[in-house]
Parts: C-alpha cells; structure tokens; sequence
C-alpha cells in the first residue's frame, strides 16, 4: 500500500462529492424553476 | 426545453467520464515516488483549478460584450459562469489543503497560488451576492459586468506575485517553455482528466444557463 | 478633457465642503485610527515581539479601515437627500462625477493617514524619518489603488439593501493584492533594506493605479445610467 493513501481517498471522494452533489441541484432546480 | 435536455446529457457524459478518469488515475497510473499516493490528488486539482481561473476570465469576457452589446443571452451566460466557477473553486479549496497536509505538513500556506484561488472564490462569491442584492434585472446586468471586468482585471496582477515571489507551490512542469517533464503516462491521465472537466463546464454551464432562461420565463408569466 | 477636470474638482470640493463642515465623519475616523493604534499596542507582548515586526501590518490595517469608513460615505450622502438624481441631471460628464467623488474620498482618507502616520511612528517608536519619501510613496499608491476600486463599487453598493455589508465583501479581493505589496514595501523600508527591494512592489502598486484608475474611470457610466 503506498503511503498517504488516505489523503488521496478523501480528495477523490470530496471531488466527487460536489460534482455529483452540483449535478443534483441543477437536476432538481431545473424541475421546478 | 431542448437546451436543457442536451445540457443534462452532456453532464452525464461527463459524470461517467469522470468515472473513468478515476479509474485509470487510481488503478492505471504509476504511484509517485516521493509523494506517494496523495500525489493522485494532482488529477482533479490541476484541472479544477484551471476552470476556477477559465470561469472567471469567461465572466470577465461575456461581462465586456455584455456592456457593449447589452445583449441578455452574455450577461445570463456570465451568471452560469460565475456558479460553476465557483463549484470548482471549492473542489480546488478543498483538494488543495489535502494535498498539502501530507506533503508540505501544513493545511494551509499562504503560498502565491492558493492565494490567488482564495481570491478568486471571493470574487465568484461577492458576484453572485451582488446580483443576489439588486432586485432590477437591468441594473443587476450592468453592476455584475462592473464587478466581473474589475475581477477579471485583478487576475494577473495576482500572477504577477506568483512569479516574483518564492513559494512552497510546485512549480509549473506541464505548461513551461521547455517539454513537459512529466512522464507520458501521468501526463496522458492529466489530459484525459482535463477534457472531462472541460465536458464537466460545459454541461453545467449550459444547465446553468436554462436555468437563468427558465426562470426568466416563468416570471414574464406570472 | 480640463473640463471633467475642472467639474471633478467642483464636485470634490463640494462633498469636501460637507464633510469637513459637519466634521463628523473625519473626527470618526481620526479617533477610530488611535484606538486601533492602541489596541494593538496593548495586545502584544513588547519583550517577545520587536513593534518593527507587527509595524506595517498595523499600519495598514490602520489605514484599510479608515478607507471602508470614508467609502460608506461615498454614495450614501447623496442617496439620503436623493442628491444623485440631481447631481446626473447636471451637465457634467458620469465620468467627472467619478473623478470627483474619487478626490473627495482621497482627502478623506489623506487626511485620516496624516494624523495616523506619526501617531504611529510615535505609539510605535518607530523611526520613519530616514525612509519618509519612499514610504509616502507606498502611502499615496497604495491609498490611490483601494479607494479607485471602492469609489466605483460603492456606487452600486450604495443603492443595495445591505450596503455597509456588501461593499467591504466586493471590495476584499480587490484590496488584498495592493494591501500585501504595501505591506511588503513598508516593511522592508522600515527594516532599512535597500531601496531596490521595495522598488518591485511599487512598481506593482503603480501599475494596479493605473489600470484600475483607468477602468473605473470607464466602467462608472455604467453604473448610473438607465
């Protein structure tokens, strides 16, 4: 395992996280203006 | 509304993309030597960064046209802009201080770059407060154009201190006078992961944007 | 041109005029200037920190604030009396009324600095006499940068619900920058480095003057007219 895996986990997941997570308030937003 | 439904497919494009990315940036590319695998974090930050920065000077650009041409579709266009950017800004806030704990030991350095992109979120911030706080259409195009010009002006003297200052930042190694000194393998990931988040703008923009339109229309209606 | 200069001047002189007759506002911010000179004098520790060190950071958190005090001011004297309505109905340019109220703000904030400078080098003990022309060059640039860029945003804060809250969000990204350099210069005047390291700074300084001058200058049309 390399070392500072961690670190690389919780940035892809944070990354993630917004980008889906701004994709779903668009979606939701643009349902009902 | 067409726009719309092309918009949220493009995102989705995008979105699986982005899958893809991950997947070849966690499993198909090398471990970095020295950093280990927090360096990884480089593939969504670099690109993230360059469309906080893009965002901002594309606001700055429709904000120009906007005051000349006084045309609706720049100044709605320039609102997308600002919020997108800002969503960037914040995954480039955030993966930045988790690259840096591990690397550089510290959370935060007050370091030319991370500077520049704290400024650049308090820009899209203040934007989107200003228009938040005019209430006339008219005089809330023309007072965000003002803002985003001046905040597009203020960009390079905010790169002109990166360069005349020495930083704990990595100094450029993709975009330099000479060859990229990245090896092809981590260079190709960061280039895919780049285009991605270019589809990514793009398709939040223009979802953005049919939003604005949308509820243009719903008004005029009501 | 001389004559958005001289109706500049006219109008200046008239907010000046207010100002300095009421007093009210200068003796504000000339007393909020010593009580923050104060405070940071009684908040640290003379035996652990040198005053050279903290120095040009106080001075300019100093003056920063002085700057927020006199651009509230700006846009909100006229808005009270509807004065603004009258002042663009006048038959001079939308661009004197900028440069205008840009002079106005300057003397205010002139002012505020000159009292503030040797209290500070007195509270401080700090000697500015040697490096006095370099350092009222930081002072002029410096000031000359954040009140071109709040005279224009105060304009469109003014007119917003929340104004006194809006303009010091707008304006912060837009000070830091000028805010750093300045503190960067003084601090290397103050500490006697030689000229040449500040030069960079100034340089910087001079150069966001005049870019941002300029475009005020030609961005303030729009925010008064319909």
């Amino acid at each position: 395992m390399p070392e500072n895996t961690s670190y690389m986990v919780a940035a892809y997941v944070i990354t993630a996280a917004i980008l889906v997570g701004y994709a779903v308030l668009l979606y939701r937003r643009t349902l009902k203006p | 509304m067409r726009l719309l439904k092309t918009a949220r497919w493009i995102t989705v494009l995008g979105l699986a993309l982005l899958a893809a990315v991950y997947v070849r940036a966690l499993a198909f590319t090398p471990v970095e030597r020295v950093q280990g695998a927090a360096q990884k974090i480089f593939y969504l930050h670099v690109p993230a960064a360059i469309w906080t920065e893009a965002g901002m000077v594309l606001v700055g650009v429709a904000s120009i046209f906007f005051l000349f041409l006084k045309d609706p579709r720049l100044d709605r266009f320039a609102e997308a802009s600002a919020e997108v950017g800002m969503m960037f800004g914040t995954i480039v806030l955030t993966t930045g201080p988790i690259w840096g704990k591990p690397i550089w030991g510290t959370w935060w350095t007050w370091d030319a770059r991370l500077t520049l992109t704290l400024l650049l979120f308090l820009m899209y911030v203040g934007y989107l407060l200003l228009r938040g706080a005019v209430t006339d259409p008219g005089l809330r195009a023309r007072y965000a154009a003002v803002l985003g010009i001046s905040g597009m002006c203020l960009v390079p003297f905010v790169h002109l201190s990166v360069y005349m200052f020495r930083t704990l930042h990595p100094q450029p190694i993709v975009l330099k006078p000479s060859a990229p000194s990245l090896p092809g393998d981590m260079l190709a990931t960061l280039l895919f992961s780049f285009v991605v988040f270019t589809i990514l703008y793009v398709g939040f923009v223009t979802q953005r944007y049919a939003l604005a339109l949308l509820r243009e229309q719903a008004d005029q209606h009501a | 041109m001389p004559d958005v200069w001289r109706h500049a001047w006219r109008l200046a002189r008239k907010d000046l005029l207010v100002e300095f007759r009421s007093r009210t506002a200068i003796l504000s911010a000339v007393v909020f200037t010593v009580l923050v000179l104060m405070v940071f004098n009684f908040g640290r520790d003379p035996t652990a920190v040198a005053a050279v060190d903290l120095a040009p950071s106080i001075l300019w958190v100093t003056f920063t604030f002085a700057a927020m005090l006199a651009l509230n001011r700006a846009f909100q004297l006229e808005l009270e009396n509807q004065a603004l309505d009258g002042l663009l109905l006048a038959p001079v340019s939308r661009s004197s009324i900028y440069l205008g109220k840009l002079i106005a703000n300057l003397a205010f904030v002139a002012t505020v600095e000159a009292v503030g400078l040797p209290l500070f080098a007195l509270f401080f003990n700090v000697s500015i006499l040697p490096v006095l022309g370099p350092l009222l060059a930081v002072l002029a640039l410096a000031t000359v940068g954040f009140v071109a860029v709040g005279t224009l945003f105060s304009a469109m804060t003014a007119r917003t619900r929340f104004a006194e809250l809006l303009l010091p969000v707008l304006l912060l990204p837009f000070m830091i920058p000028p805010l750093i350099w300045a503190v960067l210069a003084t601090a290397a005047l103050l500490a006697g480095r030689p000229l040449s390291e500040a030069v960079g700074w100034l340089r910087l300084l001079a150069a966001f003057d005049i870019v941002f001058v300029s475009l005020a200058f030609f961005l303030f049309p729009a925010t008064v007219d319909e």
